[in-house]
């Protein structure tokens, strides 16, 4: 029969294409090609979630969008009298760290995204971002939400890429424990509830219920200090050679839609012309090397944005309407709140100092 | 007779619906009971039009299958391959049966599939759920198949699908 000789070659055809894929890379390109294929079905699955965050948006009372503009606003006013803190501790670390001879851990872009969809394997937990080879990710970026960190790039596609998040199973977080500093891998729960279990923990390590576990940046994927989870029980069992540690993420894996991707630490050194090509990335650095390689861009874009932000002030002013008079320096001014270097030097504050005044009549 | 068109078309339409419902997300409870719309489908229409969709189908199917659960590429592809194989020799018999008897075959099948795909990333290091609760995906696919028979075979024949 002819139909037992064709499943046979399917069936050993399939194993050398699995055995391929599995341990070399020739079929990532396949994979990546396919990709385009299975573009459209994830976005017209994902429709009903759009069209409900239309519907959300489209259908919603005036004096709503006032109260949730105003409460909207003030939140921002406080993230940036905190970002202005963090400026100045930024700028503060880095000489600290000049002082140390320390090489600067603070690292560049974020790319927004949002979730589209989950894997639907019940042994993984994985989660499909609208962002893909198209938009610059790269397999390993961090992905972080409002809350803490999310997990890693897997595998990208063209439009779309696959995260594994911190609480799969076969993911482990390099992990520090804020207060104390102890160091820790915190995997993925193998059990129903996404949890993390902090492995190989000595008894005698000073853990308690409550404590804040941050990235240790050890495992060179993700970048330090960024809160992972919250230690949620101690358990030391006598008969185990190890104390049990579960933790909650902080990061909201399942109610989350909007999510942020950090820049590979790495290719920031390396491809910093790019980012003036690729819109999307939003620039939060915090530290700029003058004496960086790629200093052109940089202080290009130093120069755009106050340049920038002033003028939309001016256009702003002739209007009689200006009673968001400080909501509108603060903005203005936000690109130059940056520590653009971390001791400016004299010339460089008789630039931006004038630009003040300006932004004020 | 002179009706040119197979409305082939149809078939990759309930497919392309069959790969929207696979990765529609799912509450975390209910994972375990999402039935398996692809090795459904694919079951239906190799019972019905063995001549048209047959084992190579399955396997491209299977391979967009992995593409979209992210899996090891083949993986699908071989257990739909292997679905399409049984269903092509027992196709005559499973036409005579009554939807019950075809819903024990279709749980016995995707039971098999899930099964198949589970060994297999196993093998390959991408499982590690160690209980057996995924195969209630199979007692919603058999329970959900008697509807599916009776819409695809609708569909079969009003747009006289050959």
């Amino acid at each position: 029969m002819s139909l037992e000789y064709r499943i046979a070659a399917f069936v050993v055809f399939s194993l050398a294409v699995m055995f391929a894929d599995s341990r070399f890379d020739y079929l990532d390109r396949v994979r990546f090609a396919l990709g385009f294929l299975t573009a459209p079905i994830f976005w017209v699955a994902d429709t009903p979630a759009r069209v409900s965050y239309w519907i959300d948006d489209v259908f919603v009372s005036h004096s709503d969008l006032i109260a949730e503009n105003q409460s909207l606003r003030e939140e921002l006013l406080f993230a940036r009298r905190e970002l202005q803190l963090l400026a100045g501790l930024a700028s503060e670390n880095q000489r600290l760290r000049a002082l140390q001879e320390a090489s600067a851990s603070v690292e560049g872009h974020i790319l927004t995204a949002e979730i589209i969809n989950i894997s639907s394997d019940p042994g993984s937990r994985r989660v499909l971002i609208n962002r893909g080879a198209q938009h610059g990710v790269e397999t390993g970026q961090a992905l972080l939400d409002a809350y803490g960190l999310m997990g890693q790039v897997v595998e990208v596609l063209p439009f779309t890429s696959w995260v594994m998040l911190i609480t799969d199973s076969r993911h482990g977080t390099p992990v520090q424990v804020n207060r104390s500093g102890e160091r820790a891998i915190a995997r993925g729960s193998r059990g129903e509830i996404p949890e993390l279990e902090l492995e190989y923990v000595p008894d005698t390590s000073d853990i308690v219920v409550g404590d804040l576990l941050v990235s240790s940046g050890l495992g060179q994927r993700f970048p330090k200090d960024y809160p992972v989870a919250e230690v949620t029980s101690v358990v030391h069992d006598p008969g185990q050679p190890f104390a049990i540690i579960k933790a909650r993420p902080l990061a909201q894996m399942d109610r989350t839609r909007h999510v942020m991707l950090l820049e590979l630490p790495v290719k920031e050194a390396e491809v910093a012309p790019l980012d003036g090509s690729v819109p999307d990335w939003i620039d939060v650095t915090q530290a700029r090397k003058p004496e960086a390689g790629a200093s052109a861009d940089p202080t290009a874009r130093v120069e755009n944005d106050p340049a920038a932000a002033p003028q939309e002030a001016a256009l702003a002013t002739p209007g009689s309407d200006t009673p968001a008079d400080p909501n509108a320096v603060l903005t203005a001014e936000a690109p130059s709140d940056e520590p653009v270097e971390d001791m400016p030097l004299p010339s460089e504050l008789a630039d931006i100092v004038p630009e003040l005044p300006a932004a004020q009549d | 007779m002179e009706q040119k068109t197979n409305a082939t078309w149809v078939v990759y339409l309930t497919f392309i619906v069959a790969f929207l419902l696979a990765i529609v997300p799912f509450p975390d409870w209910a994972l375990n009971y999402r039935p398996q719309w692809v090795a459904m489908v694919l079951i239906y229409w190799a019972m019905a039009l063995p001549y048209r969709v047959g084992i190579g189908f399955a396997w491209v199917t299977g391979l967009l299958v992995d593409i979209l659960d992210g899996s090891l590429l083949g993986l699908n592809a071989l257990a739909l391959a292997v679905i399409a194989y049984i269903t092509l020799s027992l196709h005559q018999r499973l036409r005579m049966f009554s939807s019950l008897q075809q819903s024990g075959v279709v749980l016995a099948m995707t039971g098999l599939y899930l099964m198949m795909t589970h060994w297999m990333k196993i093998a390959a290091n991408q499982a590690v759920t160690s209980d057996l609760l995924f195969l209630l995906g199979a007692l919603s696919s058999a329970f959900l198949w008697p509807w599916l028979f009776v819409l695809l075979r609708q569909m079969r024949r009003s747009f006289s699908v050959r």
